[in-house]
């Protein structure tokens, strides 16, 4: 049981990033607002979120100009892939062994 | 409760996944109108057909032109309504662009080689590009929608692959693929999609 646990990974707890490794592990990228608009968050809060993933090296963040205005494309690591994969096969191992 | 939050989570994260990549505002409804347009059309070019006036391909053409005009506009103001109540707008989707290139990428295609085959006056195996290419649009454009929809797109170029062994039955064959299977189709879409979210608020009620 114990074991399980450990797996489930403390960086996904919060809602938000969850949600925001879900829409990137199936897009190539998806910019700010997008991702903003998907996942219900507002700028300020998507931005910390996404810090937090970038520092933990989860995801890229790509920032660039379109026009003038600035434009952040986010994609998700192997890294990321890997820790996503990881916490998903947590879950299940967890739910498996509370129906037995 | 820990069970609940768990399969919560694990819901939310199909949710957003499907979300993110793929249009599911598409009615059934819609479908079967267009199935109907079809039939209505194929009963005119028929009647232009026995007719027998010199410019009765120039007229087949318009008509052919009238249907599909009247079936994009019934699918995207049906759509866009439809997104609209689950508070999407389609026009900054990413997932709508991706979808309609997906779609239209091999019907152009298919609509230019049909052109070109009518320039040359080879007349013969005109319905049959036209169902192969849409089926392929269909099977194409479904990875970016409901998945479902490819079983169409199969029927459509199976029927086209037929229809190019087959002789002078041009008519029958397009108002079996445009009209009667366009039909069938979005009645089978219409009441999986409504049982399936009728199944799904009825297993919502008995976890709460």
């Amino acid at each position: 049981m114990k074991e399980v646990l450990e797996n489930i990974n403390k960086a996904f707890e919060s809602k938000a990033r969850l949600g925001i490794m879900s829409v990137l592990i199936v897009n190539e990228s998806v910019d700010f607002v997008t991702l903003k608009n998907l996942l219900d968050l507002t700028d300020g809060n998507l931005a910390s979120h996404t810090r937090s993933l970038e520092e933990l090296g989860y995801i890229e963040c790509r920032k660039q100009f379109i026009g003038r205005r600035p434009n952040t494309t986010f994609s998700v690591t192997e890294k990321g892939r890997e820790a996503f994969a990881k916490h998903l096969n947590a879950l299940e191992e967890f739910l498996q062994n509370q129906n037995i | 409760m820990e069970n609940k939050e768990a399969l919560d989570t694990l819901h939310d994260i199909k949710n957003l996944m499907e979300k993110s990549t793929k249009f599911l505002s598409i009615s059934g409804i819609s479908s079967v109108l267009v199935g109907i347009y079809a039939c209505i059309g194929t009963g005119v070019a028929y009647n232009l057909l026995n007719a027998n006036t010199s410019q009765r391909l120039m007229q087949i053409c318009i008509v052919a032109l009238v249907v599909l005009f009247f079936s994009l506009v019934t699918v995207f103001t049906m759509s866009y309504r439809k997104a609209i109540k689950v508070n999407r707008n389609i026009f900054t989707d990413k997932s709508v662009y991706r979808l309609l290139w997906n779609f239209f990428l091999p019907l152009f295609a298919g609509g230019v080689l049909c052109v070109s085959l009518l320039w040359h006056h080879h007349y013969g195996l005109t319905s049959s590009i036209m169902l192969i290419f849409y089926g392929l649009s269909l099977v194409n454009c479904s990875k970016y929608t409901y998945s479902d929809i490819r079983y169409l797109g199969y029927a459509e170029i199976f029927l086209g692959l037929i229809d190019s062994f087959v002789v002078n039955h041009a008519l029958l064959f397009w108002v079996i693929g445009f009209g009667l299977l366009h039909i069938a189709a979005g009645i089978y879409f219409y009441y999986k999609v409504e049982r399936r979210q009728a199944l799904f608020s009825s297993n919502t009620r008995v976890n709460a």
